[in-house]
């Protein structure tokens, strides 16, 4: 009995969105604007996650050594660069293997490898390559590394990383708060479009609920279709920004890798990869707060 | 079967619709309500459905204090008492057999059970050959044996009719008042309100006359006083 009253319910639900066609129209392309104004707030976050990542990623403290540097004085030093805190991790590049590195990064550069041909012999040094713990305590450990006095110390070389990563935090949080007050006002939008839908659908079956009263329908069946519809509208809106988004991510990939050449990043990836806990999230919530709204026009309108 | 003990109805600011009222109904009794316009009559039918609270006394319908009913009671409540009006509230787009089966739809009632009921209360009221046809092409005694119809499908022990005659001409409203008849005849209590001088005086049942909101006289073979 209660399995048929819930189809009952949706069945009016239904049948009530196909009789006011425009306005469910109208309700789901609100919708579908509000959940595409929060995913693009997702993408901002992700994408300037990921830049901020992929810049910490190649932030790193080069100490380039004499040629002639024993192996045990390099492994004194590594030691004690190692045992500075700020310090995640410390490589030893040998002078080969700076030389295979160097081939293997240039080998589609044939000008390049000639030019290494024919000098003959391999310019370059062995290196130490520190990475710090924290990009934040990076000026720390400059300071530290630029305190070691050791003979066997050719060169030292620091990338400045925080203007950039400041930079880029700051475009995002200022993208960031846009996005928010977009969004803000879209939901705000939504919540008073699924409110008027609702009680327009109320208003146009006046006569059907006074019957319904009248002849001892539950005060519960007579709300649920409109509950049930504010939930087919989130379900509609989600499919179509969905079907929307997808595609407009994939426009917007080849962009990012440009941006982010050498760091693997798909954003169209992460939308996939993430599917169920964004749409899930988004219509949870999207269902709660268009329940709300019409839960407050069907207590609003449904006396009759 | 239905028992009003001093009911008082004061609607905003001050009116009295309902004052003192006392009143007891037994079971199977055909009572008709009268008096003049803005007396209260309707008001006493909204008060037995919980569409009106009451200010002050008691109603019980059957042994059930309905006074402060809950809210989540009241369907409950409507499915035992069924009530017809004037304009017969019934569903444009739907056809008499829908009209019908809406009511019991919407309680929760099986596929099945409202195939063998709806024939079953239309046949009651003689439409059985104008089950497919809609409300506009039908005549208005017709379109209130369809709202008795509907009253009926939960087998309610009461009706209530407010003044159900009064869209109909002579020959319709005799129709509707034989066939509530019949139906108290197989045991409902009929509560009717009415305006039809030549109706209560031919009935030969019981008349309440209201007048003010009071009752002014109660007559067990009663005619129309005012
Ligand atoms: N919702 C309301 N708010 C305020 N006053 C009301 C309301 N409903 C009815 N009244 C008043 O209460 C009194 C009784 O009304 P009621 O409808 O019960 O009369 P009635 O006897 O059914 O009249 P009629 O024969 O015209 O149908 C009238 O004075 C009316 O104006
Ligand atoms: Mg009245």
């Amino acid at each position: 009995m209660i399995i048929l009253s819930v189809l009952r319910a949706v069945k009016f639900s239904l049948q009530d969105l196909v009789r006011n066609f425009w306005l469910s129209i109208v309700t789901v392309v609100i919708l579908v604007l509000a959940l595409f104004s929060v995913n693009t707030l997702i993408t901002i976050k992700v994408i300037s996650q990921s830049a901020v990542d992929s810049i910490k990623e190649k932030v790193d403290i080069n100490v380039y050594l004499k040629n002639e540097a024993a192996e045990p004085e390099i492994m004194a030093l590594k030691a004690q660069i190692s045992n500075i805190n700020q310090v995640k991790s410390i490589d030893y590049v040998s002078k080969q293997q700076a030389l295979d590195d160097f081939r293997d990064k240039h080998k589609n550069d044939p000008d390049v490898l000639e030019a290494l041909r024919q000098l003959n012999k391999n310019p370059l040094s062995p290196t130490l390559v520190i990475k710090p713990k924290q990009v934040e305590n990076y000026d720390d450990l400059i300071t530290s590394i630029n305190r070691i006095q050791n003979d066997i110390i050719e060169s030292r070389n620091f990338d400045n990383p925080k203007q950039m990563l400041g930079k880029i935090n700051g475009i995002a949080a200022k993208v960031n708060e846009a996005g928010m007050f977009v969004s803000f006002i879209f939901i705000l939008i939504t919540v008073l479009v699924v409110y008027n839908s609702i009680r327009v659908a109320i208003y146009t079956h006046q006569r059907e609920i006074k019957i319904m009263r009248l002849v001892g329908a539950s005060n519960w069946f007579i709300r649920a279709p409109y509950l049930f519809s504010s939930v087919i509208y989130t379900l509609l809106g989600l499919a179509v920004t969905a079907l929307v988004f997808y595609p407009f991510l994939t426009l917007l990939q080849p962009y990012l890798e440009t941006f982010f050449a050498g760091y693997s990043f798909n954003i169209v990836n992460y939308f996939k990869e993430n599917f169920w806990r964004i749409f899930l999230l988004e219509f949870f919530s999207a269902a709660a707060i268009n329940i709300f709204a019409s839960w407050i026009a069907v207590r609003k309108y449904s006396r009759v | 079967m239905i028992r009003f003990i001093n009911v008082t109805k004061i609607y905003h600011p001050d009116v009295r619709a309902l004052n003192k009222i006392n009143l007891h109904i037994k079971p199977g009794e055909f009572v008709s309500v009268v008096g003049q316009s803005g007396t209260g009559k309707t008001t006493l039918i909204k008060s037995l459905i919980g569409e009106e609270r009451i200010d002050e006394g008691k109603i019980v319908v059957g042994d059930w204090d309905i006074t402060d009913i809950r809210k989540n009671e009241i369907p409950v409540l409507r499915r035992q008492i069924g009530v017809i009006f004037q304009d017969f509230k019934l569903l444009p787009k739907k056809t008499l057999r829908e009209n019908v089966a809406f009511a019991l739809q919407v309680c929760g009632q099986t596929r099945q059970k409202i195939r063998s009921i709806v024939p079953q209360v239309l046949k009651i009221v003689g439409l059985e050959g104008k089950m497919d046809r809609y409300p506009s092409e039908v005549s208005g005694g017709e379109q209130q044996r369809t709202a008795i119809a509907r009253a009926l499908v939960h087998r309610p022990k009461i009706l209530l009719a407010d003044e159900p005659t009064g869209n109909l001409d002579s020959i319709n409203a005799e129709e509707i008042i034989e066939m509530l008849l019949r139906i108290n005849k197989f045991g409902t209590t009929v509560v009717l309100v009415t305006h039809n001088r030549e109706i209560v005086n031919r009935l030969k049942r019981r008349v309440i006359t209201i007048e003010n909101g009071r009752i002014v006289s109660d007559q067990a073979v009663g005619k129309y006083l005012l």
